[in-house]
């Protein structure tokens, strides 16, 4: 598994956290950028089939390491992911 | 061999007998010690005004054992005296799970000296707790953990006050266990307990300390602090507010099932501490007045720890409480009454997995059945991950990983003969499915049932019930059980 991998021009680091690791078999990969943050379910949806209800319609989705919103009430936001940012797919862990 | 064994034996009940009364003298001069520094811990109140002493006696509002005990920790200037050591003593910490996050969280509690420290846990100890359930030793196997931890806690700082629930936490005890206590940290292992531990909390006003952890990565977040009333909107966010929809039941998976290093669950619990004594310390048990008038709400933010990355923590900024959160809004939906009464159901809300029974009896085969007929020509395909398969299998079995069967990464190709299955089997040789238990197993006979690769029911497709554990209750006790 690659671990962390630098966005070039034109792209953004997406990290995958527990659960969305295991499905995706992949700690990081690096996306096409600008995306709009509504579109980013179906792009990995299209790369992952299933990983939607699977994973991450009860994940927690951060940008930059900001909580933003995806799928809620104010998720009509128009937040545009940006060459070289960082969004972090967060799966709830709830062993111990 | 047998005289060595029986008077080792005697031994092992002279040294329990003698430990038993060492502890209980212990526990009697703590008794004493106790209701001799009781008095002038009497009217110290939790934002910590000045102790003055009732009584000209004494002028110490700590024994001579604890300013030894805890000086170290007391001339950290952020910590103190009045603002620390005495705010940890006149406080009541609750530790739901006394597993491996439990076991180090419960360890510096109670070594800090928080006065009263009360442990949940319904089950006992079992020898593959020990790499990791640190107040457990071998000789405790088969004890309560809730009992077991108590005891090593004991003997760690007699002086605090320890009450163990040896139960599990559950909706009709939920009230009656945290109302006791100022602070809560939630130790436990699955999303039921998660969200029902979150709604106690905020239905109690009681600040939350959550942690987590699997295979080499953890999670910790503080919740509900300040400990606000629903729908004020300066109080900390829920476990609901972050994580609003339960993951899958199926998608769920234990310490059992995926694995834990010990050392990572340890770093979780130990931050757990950190956070339920910085909580503590800064008088933040209750809200302070500015809060309370929503002048300002505190950020949230989530830790994430991963072990093998070269970035091993990261902390994600949240946003404060989740508009129409069930929980915390001022719509929620959640009463104490409710609680009590059952209606909701934390199980059924998050879900049940649903490989208890995917196959029909005639597609299953007893491992004692299975082993009659290993001489015959089939296939044995074992589902469990690599790492599981590599430390035993069974001899011409080949593995191909559950997870390899769960779409994502690989997509499925119908109606394909997949590559793994070898050439020179026949067509209509059966293929026997293994697992570990025996759930993973059903769910892949199903996928290949469905994929075609049984022709039609020419070639029978089926798993062995209760998967190696069967195998080993029923063909080869020295089977390695892990």
């Amino acid at each position: 598994m690659s671990i962390s991998s630098k966005a070039s021009a034109g792209h953004f680091t997406i990290l995958y956290f527990a659960s969305a690791s295991s499905y995706t078999s992949k700690d990081s990969e690096i996306l096409q950028a600008p995306l709009p943050l509504s579109k980013l379910f179906e792009t990995l949806e299209e790369r992952y089939p299933g990983i939607k209800a699977k994973v991450l319609e009860s994940c927690l989705v951060t940008v930059n390491l900001e909580y933003v919103d995806v799928t809620g009430e104010s998720a009509g936001d128009q937040t545009i992911i940006q060459e070289g940012d960082e969004v972090a797919i967060i799966p709830p862990v709830s062993s111990g | 061999m047998e005289s060595a064994s029986a008077s080792a034996q005697a031994l092992r009940e002279q040294i329990a007998a003698t430990e038993a009364r060492l502890q209980k003298l212990k526990d009697e001069l703590a008794q004493v010690e106790a209701s001799d520094a009781a008095r002038y811990l009497n009217g110290l109140s939790l934002n910590g005004g000045p102790v003055t002493p009732q009584n000209g006696s004494a002028k110490w509002p700590l024994l001579n054992e604890e300013y030894q005990r805890y000086g170290r920790q007391m001339i950290v200037p952020s910590i103190g005296i009045q603002a620390g050591q005495l705010r940890l003593k006149s406080s009541s910490v609750l530790i739901i799970g006394a597993g491996g996050l439990g076991c180090p969280a419960a360890a510096y509690i109670a070594g800090a000296g928080v006065g009263t420290i009360g442990i949940v846990d319904g089950d006992t100890v079992e020898t593959s707790n020990l790499h990791r359930q640190i107040l457990h030793s071998t000789s405790k196997v088969g004890m309560r953990k809730a009992e077991s931890a108590i005891s090593y806690l004991k003997s760690l700082n007699p002086n605090p006050t320890y009450i163990a629930h040896t139960e599990h936490i559950s909706p009709q005890n939920a009230q009656e266990i945290v109302e006791r206590y100022d602070l809560v940290l939630d130790c436990t292992d699955n999303p039921a307990s998660r969200y029902l531990i979150s709604d106690v909390c905020v239905l109690l006003s009681k600040p939350l300390v959550s942690a987590s952890a699997l295979r080499t990565d953890g999670q910790l977040i503080v919740l509900n602090s300040p400990p606000l009333p629903p729908g004020n909107e300066a109080g900390g966010p829920c476990y609901r507010c972050v994580f609003p929809k339960p993951p899958p039941a199926e998608s769920v998976v234990s310490c059992g099932d995926g694995g834990i290093l010990g050392p990572v669950v340890g770093v979780m619990g130990v931050l757990q501490a950190v956070e339920a004594i910085k909580i503590i310390v800064e008088g933040k048990l209750a809200p302070s007045p500015e809060i309370q008038e929503g002048l300002k709400a505190t950020p949230t933010s989530m830790l994430l720890f991963s072990a093998l990355s070269p970035q091993p923590f990261r902390s994600v900024r949240l946003r404060s409480r989740r508009p129409g959160c069930f929980a915390c809004s001022k719509d929620s939906g959640l009463s104490l009454e409710g609680l009590q009464s059952g209606s909701l159901d934390y199980v059924l809300f998050c879900g049940l997995a649903s490989s208890a029974n995917v196959l029909t009896p005639e597609e299953r085969i007893e491992a004692a059945e299975y082993a009659k007929i290993r001489e015959r020509e089939h296939l044995l395909l074992d589902v469990r991950e690599k790492v599981q398969f590599d430390i035993c299998h069974l001899d011409g079995s080949i593995n191909i990983p559950f997870s390899a069967f769960q779409g994502g990464a690989k997509a499925e190709n119908d109606g394909k003969v997949p590559t793994w299955l070898p050439e020179s089997l026949p067509k209509e040789a059966p293929i026997y499915v293994v697992c570990r238990l025996g759930n993973d197993s059903q769910v892949v006979t199903r996928k290949l049932k469905e994929s075609g690769l049984d022709s039609g029911g020419k070639r029978w497709i089926g798993d062995i019930r209760g998967g190696l554990k069967a195998w080993k209750q029923q063909v080869d006790e020295n089977w390695p059980e892990y």
